[in-house]
């Protein structure tokens, strides 16, 4: 899987199925991200796939041939911060655990900035939760498979997540309750903590109580089966190692709390969530094998963001945390490859460390870099077309694809418009002409 | 859920109900014998009779057929040549006779087995709500919709989640229990977000809870039963009437109607249907016309309270295509469900009661034959609910619902002269009465609105209509545009709730309004994540 020509050869014994799309971009630079770069390069896809990488890829008969002279070639932009496409508010607010509610039962395939973002090349995107509650809804993993149903974006097999909130949202500073309304618990970061910690003990206890109903029965005592709790169900899930822990903090001290506590209570953190203080305590973080995704230049918003620096990204990195950039915003969403660059200037990375940032880091975040993240033999053909270097600024996007499937094309787009354009026009023509008849048929009435 | 002892004092009242009932009921105006001849009478369970004859004795449809019939002696006469005599219509989805609680504020607990602090006195419907105990129907309600030909009702709350068991009801005179086709008739869903902090307040929160709720359902149905079977060494369970009054749902026997409205909304209804294996259907489902094929198995109350373009032009220009084309397509829904072979019925669901017919012709504009939207105000419905043994055709033996138009009935200059409704003839009000009926109330109109937000002033324009204390209407402005939610209206005080988009447009988040109504100005407070702002605005023009 290494070498671009022993891939070349694996292109010979995939067999080829009828009408399964098969498309050969050439003369392209390919970012491969994990195998670094080939001028001159193709890229094969077959299906949802990628089935070859390489210099001298010859087009299949059937192929689709994009020539890509001059332009690059990148894998999808993973966004692990995101609330684009929920419809209804993206926090449920009320309890300061509300880690029954699902993002992915609420995700809309109507969202307009889906579609933008695939125009930036950004392809996947971890939707969370807001971070109104410590622990807030379970998050969803998707694609923006603009024109398809919702049910399609949704990453199938893509582990569960939940997202967590440390420091002044979840108490209560910026979310101040309407007059009347009690105030909420927790209001301090120790209350914070206290429900952390205390939702993991009532779990343990619910797992208990279910396994001595198991128990029971297997015994073939008489028992009545315990109350299934969504709440409950989720943090046993958590500790079972099956949903991941992606958590919202700045300050090192509240970061610090949250990894002690995970080995306490005996669960994983995957991705600590805008981590602005993430500098401070680097070693730790990557001592403990999570992730951080970071803001590269946003900060002073609040009193907890003050403390903060762009060359936080660069610090992390050096010290071993997988680190990704993140955008918790529609419109950064659309050009995460510029804050990826800003990196080489804040720090000096690499161009294959800044490539990382928005690529396989947020891929390995996610657990899903055995399918996305780079152009690799095997993974899904989630690619995008650049006109420049996607870390320059005149960099912009000729074409994203999902899983084979062109989502975006810059040419298309620009036709679309116009015939978009003339649709209105006709409707509201429509409707001004049922108006004018309105008004005279009103008009003839009077008169009667 | 609710408290048992309400409960308890709501079957006493029930049993009080049914001796009443036993009781031999009398009643001034005791249906007679009608002979209706002369005009076109559409039968809807066979074609249309040129010159026919309707006969109603005690009640009952006696005879309908041609002009050869030979009329009773004892019948009174009502010659309508000319007029064309129908079943009484059916409005299978509505919240007639239910005024809009004010929404409740308190902790919520996960779903239907949490404990719940109660802070207001109006009770949010539960699953054991049953709409024929708070169902209160004025005179000029009830004369208000038989004046659009609609002698039947669905009818149940409009808030919460659970809106609670709905009853299927004629629009006659005499006490409401007299007037009941059938009770329950389904058990109504909403997704109806709580008040912010209230849980759930947001739509995935709604979802969970309904989730919890069905399979608190499922646990406390299994525990009953594992305890009846033999309570040796078992600690009992409790009770829960409100679980328990979800036991026929999930045994298929009650459907639930989801209220649901764009394609994504019907698709998350079906999810938990299909999660519960339930017996449902779909109302609302404006955006059916996205998904007609999809909903050819599942019943289907089409809501025809159609999206309506914002008045003003410029106001128009600014929606995205979108929000155009989903207006425009809309009043396309019935035919395309048509064309699918779906089971469908036209409702008036959140709807004022004069846009029912208005709303239905606009559905014939778009394709649908007005046999068909006949056949979905009638016989469609009483099938869809299980009383078309009883109602929906002029058919021997079915109960006396009449109607009789002096044009075709959907006909945009047609008037209903006559309506029976259990074989009794219901006098219609004075056109001048009527009026006064559906005379403005004092917040329908357009307000701008400014919401002094700590981050500056908001512009809003909101333009409203309050009937039977419910306020519906669409905003527009610095925070997007759609329609309002969970809107009351009491005459001095409303309230309603918008999606605003944030500043960064990354999200939207609820709004509630709190605010009292003077003259031509308005004020009181929004309730945001981001904190209580006070608002101000006045009417324009």
């Amino acid at each position: 899987m290494r070498k671009a020509a022993a891939l070349l050869f694996a292109l010979a014994a995939l067999p080829s199925i009828a009408q399964e799309r098969v498309i050969l971009i050439r003369n392209a630079t390919v970012l491969t991200i994990t195998n670094g770069k080939i001028e001159n390069g193709s890229v094969l896809i077959r299906g949802t796939k990628i089935a070859a990488v390489g210099k001298d890829i010859a087009a299949p008969a059937n192929a689709q041939v994009i020539d890509a002279t001059g332009k690059f070639v990148m894998p999808g932009i993973i966004d692990t911060h995101s609330h684009t496409a929920v419809e209804g508010s993206v926090n449920e607010i009320s309890l300061p655990n509300t880690g029954m509610v699902r993002i992915g039962d609420v995700l809309t395939a109507d969202d307009i900035s889906a579609y933008r973002q695939l125009a930036g090349g950004t392809t996947t995107a971890l939707v969370l939760h807001g971070s109104a509650n410590s622990i807030g809804g379970q998050s969803q993993i998707a694609k923006w498979k603009w024109g398809h149903p919702v049910s399609e974006w949704l990453v199938q097999g893509a582990p569960r997540t939940i997202k967590f909130a440390l420091g002044e949202n979840p108490k209560s500073a910026n979310f101040r309750p309407p007059e009347g309304t009690p105030r909420q618990y927790p209001a301090t970061r120790m209350g914070v903590e206290e429900v952390i910690r205390k939702s993991f003990i009532d779990a343990r206890d619910y797992m208990a109580e279910w396994d001595e109903y198991e128990a029971k029965r297997k015994r073939n005592e008489p028992a009545i089966p315990p109350r299934r709790d969504l709440l409950m169900e989720t943090m046993a899930d958590i500790l079972r190692g099956n949903i991941d822990v992606h958590s919202h903090c700045y300050r090192s001290d509240e970061i610090m709390m949250l990894l002690n506590l995970s080995d306490e209570m005996g669960f994983k953190v995957r991705e600590l969530q805008h981590v602005l203080e993430g500098f401070k305590v680097a070693k730790e973080i990557a001592a403990h094998g999570v992730g951080g995704g970071t803001f590269i230049d946003w900060w002073g918003y609040k009193a907890e963001a003050y403390d903060a620096t762009p060359y936080n990204v660069a610090l992390m990195v050096k010290n071993g945390v997988l680190t990704s950039v993140n955008s918790d915003s529609d419109e950064l969403a659309r050009h995460l490859n510029h804050d990826a660059a800003k990196s080489m200037k804040y720090g000096g990375l690499t161009e294959d460390e800044a490539l990382r940032l928005c690529t396989i880091n947020p891929a390995k975040q996610l657990r899903l870099d055995n399918r996305i993240g780079s152009i690799e033999v095997g993974k899904d053909a989630d690619l995008a077309i650049w006109t420049a270097h996607p870390l320059s600024i005149y960099a912009r996007v000729d074409t994203t694809m999902i899983e084979g499937e062109i989502v975006f094309d810059r040419q298309k787009d620009l036709q679309q418009r116009e015939a978009m354009k003339r649709e209105k026009d006709e409707r509201l023509k429509k409707e001004a002409d049922e108006a004018k008849k309105d008004k005279n048929g009103k008009k003839e009435k009077k008169d009667a | 859920m609710r408290p048992a002892a309400e409960v308890s004092m709501n079957l006493r009242r029930l049993v009080a109900v049914c001796l009443f009932l036993a009781a031999p009921a009398v009643f001034a105006d005791a249906p007679g014998v009608y002979a209706i001849t002369g005009g076109t009478v559409h039968p809807v369970s066979g074609p249309a009779i040129e010159n026919g004859v309707v006969i109603i004795r005690d009640g009952l449809i006696e005879a309908v057929g041609k002009n050869d019939i030979a009329l009773p002696r004892d019948a009174t006469p009502i010659d309508v040549k000319g007029a064309h005599v129908y079943p009484g219509l059916i409005d299978a989805q509505t919240s007639l006779g239910f005024t809009a609680p004010a929404p409740r504020r308190g902790f919520g607990g996960g779903g239907g087995g949490g404990a719940r602090r109660e802070t207001e006195q109006t009770p949010e419907p539960a699953p054991d709500t049953l709409a024929i105990r708070t169902v209160k129907i004025s005179d000029d309600d009830a004369d208000a919709r038989r004046a659009t030909g609609v002698t039947t009702i669905i009818t149940a709350s409009a808030a919460g989640i659970f809106n609670g068991q709905s009853v299927v009801l004629n629009l006659g005179n005499g006490p409401i229990e007299s007037r009941v086709i059938k009770s329950p008739a389904s058990m109504q869903l909403s997704f109806n977000p709580r008040p912010a902090w209230t849980y759930p307040d947001s739509l995935m929160g709604v979802i969970s809870y309904m989730r919890q709720t069905m399979m608190d359902a499922q646990q406390h149905q299994t525990a009953r039963d594992i305890y009846e079977r033999n309570p040796s060494g078992l600690r009992r369970p409790a009770e829960n009437p409100s679980l328990e009054a979800l036991r026929p749902v999930l045994a298929r026997t009650l459907p639930v109607v989801f209220v649901a409205d764009s394609e994504e909304m019907i698709r998350r209804a079906q999810v938990i249907a299909r999660e519960f294996n339930l017996n449902y259907m779909i109302a609302g489902a404006r955006q059916g016309y996205a998904m007609a094929n999809e909903l050819k198995n599942i019943p289907v109350l089409v809501s025809v309270r159609w999206p309506v373009a914002p008045s003003d032009e410029n106001d128009r220009k600014d929606q995205p295509l979108r929000v155009i084309r989903f207006r425009q397509l809309a009043p396309t829904t019935p035919f395309a469900l048509q064309k699918a072979g779906a089971q469908f019925a036209l409702v008036s669901g959140a709807g004022k009661t004069g846009d029912f017919l208005p709303g239905i012709r606009k559905a014939i504009a778009n394709g649908l034959s007005a046999d068909d939207a006949l056949r979905a105000t009638t016989l469609a419905p009483a099938r869809i609910f299980g009383f078309d043994r009883q109602l929906g055709t002029l058919e021997r033996g079915k109960i006396a619902n009449v109607v009789v138009s002096d044009k075709p009935i959907f006909d945009e200059k047609a008037k209903v002269t006559h309506v029976f409704v259990d074989g009794r003839e219901i006098r219609l009000p004075r056109d001048d009465a009527k009026k006064a009926e559906t005379a403005a109330s004092p917040i329908d109109g357009t307000w701008n609105v400014t919401v002094r937000a700590t981050q500056g002033s908001v512009a809003i324009s909101v333009t409203l209509h309050a009937e039977d204390g419910q306020l519906t209407g669409t905003y527009t402005g610095d925070r997007g545009s759609g329609d309002i939610r969970g809107g009351t209206f009491d005459g001095t005080t409303f309230e309603f709730t918008i999606s605003a988009t944030a500043q960064n447009a990354a999200e939207t988040t609820d709004w509630v309004f709190h605010g009292t109504l003077s003259g031509t100005t308005v004020q009181g407070n929004v309730n945001t994540t981001l904190g209580t702002f006070e608002f101000s605005g006045s009417k324009s023009r």
